[in-house]
């Protein structure tokens, strides 16, 4: 077998999220066919998708995926068309009911939940964002906004106050009396923000937001994604099948193939290290100067480079070329005001020729 | 690796030929077998008298004198007192909508009528509707139109109070939708004619027994209709709903419903349509009253009289037709964009078509218009006569319409229906039934095929063999025309805008009209016994046999048009080669649903002298002969399961996977 199952929780966050994660999903299979349930834990649990569907006549979707993420941060979940990635983020609200597993959002036990339980996660902890948006055709825009206040009971002036306020964020306050098939692609995914937004969610889930749109409107989204993100702070989990998408938003990326999780890291760690050949052959394409950072390449300093001219080491490679190849000496990359490391113009060259094969 | 040797050595060979011509070669040697039967042993071996059911039609009449006999007896036990306050319940409703008209006068009947379309359906519609009053008014039908609408009105309100339910209950369920499709296809196959006995015997004659016969006929519209609805709200809107929490009942009152719509106000058009269709044969039980039994009286009293009341039915269709399919388009609050101005300007257009219709009551009351509106000068009477003088210039033999007709009808007596009924009648019995199975089970597989045969046997067994085979050689012809016509009509249709433009029209009005309107004229136009019928059956079947050879060819994917065309392929060839066989499905889907349709109207052939099963029913009816008159309805019902299971086709449902 040439794919490995990684554990998200094998990799420690980047950065300063620590405490305890705001998602813990552990063991999460979802098989689809009949008698589904006898698949899990048997040998067929391992057959590869054609086997089994006609050894058994069950497709695995998810297969024993576990994940962990921590308040405030974006998790990338990357994979091609009917790898798993959609069912994975359903089965977390149990849109679909996964076949096996445990899941824990904001510390309530999802399985277990109670309908009523389950409806008041949905309502007030997770918010989701559809590729086909997902709106109401017969209301307006404001109304589409208020609908998961709506939903929770909040009188109307108030929800349409909050909608009002939403739409403000995202941009569309003069959209609001209008009807979704008035508006652009990109306008209605707004509106879909726009919405998960207004209920106040700690998680937002988002469904390959960006797919439907032009590739122009996806930037912009993706850019409006990463100010909200920052504006607000919220935990997110993003599926997408784009590469650069989850790299441009991505603190963790989870590679998914066939059910499974091949590569979790950060996006250093996927461009820079692949875990095996498909996760490469995937990441041949991008430029690893683009998102590889000095942490990545420097080395330890030598006594007497320590005084070298001075870049932070979150920059990535791309960036730091012009200081380094205007310094005869190697750049100190430094984390505050601490050396970590220093990196040469070897370790520069070498980063960047690492794209040609 | 020996495997995969095996495997590269193994290559299929190509079937030297395609399945379904197999399968069809196949058919036609049993009919080639059955010929020479035919030629063999005619009139030999008939179903043997050993194995009929001799004392059934006897019993069942003495089990309806004992029916009767409760019912009218002081102290009904609980069933028929059941039975009785429906029936009664009923009467009630009918009258008193009726009254309710009356009440309105026929000043304010037509505006309310015409200001509801117009406030809802804009004017064109309105203007139908206004016409349509206009009509009725013209004809001196407006009492009978009256008691019509207030009869229709009723069945409709009660389907789509049961329908609509369990629509949205089938729409829902998966499971619920499995158990009930079964259901309503037998609703739907059995032809009106076979359960009017029963009701008659349940229920007696009466309005009442026309609602329930119409219901029978309205409800599965309206559920499926509903479900389709349900079912078409976009998964990922109701995903959205799901994930923001949405309890079952908002997700039905705040997605579901509002976003169905319009398939719901289609389902109500189309209940009303199927309503209408009934009333002519519910008009058979329900005597004395309304347009139906103008239709089913006159046919052999005063034909001008029947021919107008069937136009004015065929009017009141299709302006309710136009109307409600009107308001359905323009409610559609997913195109309307409602804003608070527009709902201001809407609310007070509703204000005013109240205000309205409460003025012309009011007028109406104050110059004494009267419940239903009386004729002034005698135009009916003048429009009876000319009608008749037409239909007089029909039938006399020394005109040149005539000498058409008669050949047309001769022609198709001596060399369709006359050979083919002998062949059906006196093919000996045990080889025909023999024969019907095989073919069933060679096109639609051995569940069918057991099925074909159990039913056949039934209509042995009840002794109506012989009338069976009869009218099993009319719904043959019938068919068979109805290919001949629906099925390059329905080819060019799809391959030609223009004549879809054309066509489609034409097609709407011909599926809004009842089956026994088509009769009419034809009584007339061809007046030799058996063929009117067929003639009908024809033009009730077509319009659905072209739209589905239509659906089925426009539906090929582009995309493998475009492949066949991008090699070189001819227009001919991408249509013979490409476009027909995987269109095979839907042709299958009109065979059957021709089949089905065919037998409804051959049957009600039977009320003007066609033989056959209908024949016997409809004897029943008029002269009360009900057990004659029941075995001849269940054997219609045998016979069009048997119809039905025979052309069902192999059409497999997908795999669910591939939805």
């Amino acid at each position: 077998m040439t794919t490995t199952t990684v554990s998200a929780d094998a990799v420690e966050p980047a950065g300063e999220q620590r405490g305890d994660p705001l998602i813990r999903a552990h063991g999460v299979w979802k098989v689809f066919g009949p008698h589904a349930e006898r698949i899990i834990g048997s040998p067929d649990a391992d057959l590869p998708r054609g086997e089994l569907r006609e050894k058994t006549g069950c497709v695995a979707a998810v297969r024993d995926v576990s994940l962990e993420v921590w308040p405030g941060e974006v998790f990338v979940v990357m994979g091609l068309s009917g790898s798993g990635k959609s069912t994975l983020v359903r089965t977390l609200i149990r849109l679909i009911e996964p076949t096996a597993g445990a899941i824990e959002i904001t510390g309530r036990d999802v399985i277990a939940a109670t309908p009523a339980e389950l409806r008041d996660l949905r309502r007030h902890a997770v918010s989701m964002i559809f590729q086909h948006f997902g709106l109401l055709a017969h209301r307006r825009v404001i109304d589409n906004v208020a609908f998961g206040l709506e939903v929770q009971g909040v009188p109307k002036s108030k929800r349409l106050e909050r909608a009002a306020e939403m739409l403000r964020l995202v941009g569309l306050e003069d959209a609001a009396n209008q009807f979704p098939d008035q508006l652009s692609g990109g306008m209605q995914q707004r509106v879909g923000v726009a919405r998960a937004f207004a209920v106040d969610p700690k998680v937002m889930l988002y469904d390959e937001p960006f797919s439907a749109l032009d590739p122009l409107i996806r930037r912009d989204m993706q850019d409006e994604v990463c100010r909200l993100q920052e504006e607000t702070g919220k935990t997110m989990i993003f599926i997408t099948h784009d590469l650069p998408e989850a790299l441009r938003l991505g603190d963790r990326i989870a590679i998914m193939r066939d059910g499974r999780f091949v590569q979790v890291g950060t996006p250093e760690e996927v461009v820079g290290s692949p875990a095996d050949e498909y996760v490469a052959n995937f990441v041949r394409d991008i430029p690893r100067s683009h998102v590889l950072t000095l942490r990545w390449i420097m080395r330890d300093a030598r006594p007497g480079e320590e005084d070298g001219p001075r870049l932070d080491v979150q920059t990535t490679v791309r960036e730091a070329v012009p200081m380094i190849a205007a310094n005869e000496r190697p750049v100190c990359a430094v984390d505050g005001a601490k050396v970590v490391g220093v990196v040469d113009r070897d370790a520069v060259l070498q980063a960047i020729a690492g794209e040609r094969d | 690796m020996s495997v995969a040797a095996e495997r590269v050595a193994t290559i299929p060979r190509p079937a030297a030929n395609q399945w379904w011509r197999h399968r069809l070669v196949l058919v036609g040697a049993v009919i080639g077998a059955l010929v020479i039967v035919y030629q063999a042993w005619s009139n030999g071996y008939q179903w043997p008298s050993a194995l009929e059911w001799k004392s059934l039609s006897t019993g069942l009449d003495n089990f309806q004198t004992w029916l009767s006999d409760q019912q009218s007896s002081a102290h009904p036990n609980v069933v028929f007192s059941v039975l009785n306050g429906i029936s009664t319940g009923l009467d009630d409703l009918v009258s008193w909508l009726a009254t309710l008209f009356h009440d309105l006068t026929w000043a304010g009947t037509t505006a309310l009528g015409v200001l509801v379309t117009l406030r809802f359906g804009g004017v064109r519609a309105g203007l139908w509707v206004m016409g349509a009053f206009l009509s009725f008014a013209a004809m001196g039908l407006w009492e009978d139109c009256v008691q019509t609408f207030a009869l229709m009105f009723a069945a409709v309100i009660l389907s789509l109070v049961v329908g609509m339910p369990l629509g949205v209950l089938a729409g829902r369920s998966d499971r619920f939708q499995r158990a009930i499709t079964p259901v309503l296809d037998a609703m739907q196959i059995v032809p009106a004619f076979a359960y009017l006995m029963p009701i008659v015997i349940l229920f007696s004659v009466g309005p009442g027994a026309a609602v329930i016969t119409t219901m029978i006929y309205s409800v599965p519209p309206a559920v499926r209709i509903t479900a389709l609805g349900i079912r078409g709200v976009p998964a990922n809107t109701v995903e959205a709903a799901a994930a923001m929490g949405a309890t079952r009942l908002q997700m039905l009152a705040k997605v579901q419903l509002p976003l169905a719509r319009k398939m719901l106000l289609l389902s109500v058009n189309q209940t009303i349509l199927f309503a209408l269709s009934m009333v002519v044969i519910a008009g058979l039980i329900n005597t004395g009253q309304g347009l139906g039994s103008l239709v089913t009286n006159g046919l052999n009293t005063n034909p001008a009289l029947a021919l107008l009341a069937g136009a004015a039915i065929v009017i009141m269709a299709i302006s309710i037709d136009r109307a409600t399919e009107a308001m359905a388009e323009r409610t559609d609050p997913a195109r309307m964009h409602v804003t608070e101005a527009i709902r201001g300007r809407l609310r007070v257009a509703t204000a005013a078509t109240g205000a309205a219709i409460g003025l012309a009551v009011g007028i109406g009351y104050a110059l004494d218009a009267g419940s239903a509106y009386t004729n002034v000068g005698g135009s009916p009477d003048w429009l009876q006569a000319r009608l008749q003088s037409a239909l007089d210039y029909v039938e006399n033999p020394s005109t040149f319409v005539f000498s058409i007709t008669s050949w047309i009808g001769n022609h198709l007596v001596e060399y369709g229906l006359q050979p083919l009924q002998n062949f059906f009648v006196e093919t000996p019995a045990p080889v025909m039934l023999a024969g019907l199975t095989l073919i069933a089970l060679l096109l639609s597989g051995l569940r069918p095929a057991v099925m074909t045969f159990a039913m056949l046997a039934v209509i042995g067994v009840v002794g109506e063999w012989g009338s069976a085979m009869d009218t099993a050689s009319q719904v043959i012809v019938a068919l068979v025309l109805t290919m001949i016509v629906a099925f390059p009509l329905g080819v060019w249709v799809a391959e030609s805008a223009r004549v879809a433009t054309i066509v489609r029209p034409i097609l709407d009005v011909l599926q809004t009209l009842p089956q026994l309107v088509y009769l009419i004229p034809f009584i007339y136009l061809m007046p030799v016994s058996i063929v009117p019928g067929i003639i009908a059956a024809v033009l009730y079947a077509s319009p659905v046999v072209i739209r589905l050879v239509a659906a089925g060819i426009r539906e090929v994917t582009p995309n493998t048009v475009e492949a066949a065309q991008a090699f070189g392929a001819t227009r001919t060839q991408v249509l013979l080669k490409v476009k027909i066989p995987l269109a095979r499905d839907a042709i299958m889907l009109g065979v059957n649903q021709g089949i089905i349709m065919v037998l409804a109207v051959v049957v009600i052939g039977g009320l003007v002298g066609s033989g056959g099963l209908g024949y016997e029913v409809a004897y029943g009816l008029q002269q009360g002969q009900f057990g004659p008159g029941v075995v001849a309805s269940l054997a219609i019902l045998a016979l069009g399961i048997a119809l039905d299971r025979v052309t069902r086709g192999n059409r497999r449902p997908r795999l669910e996977g591939n939805r």
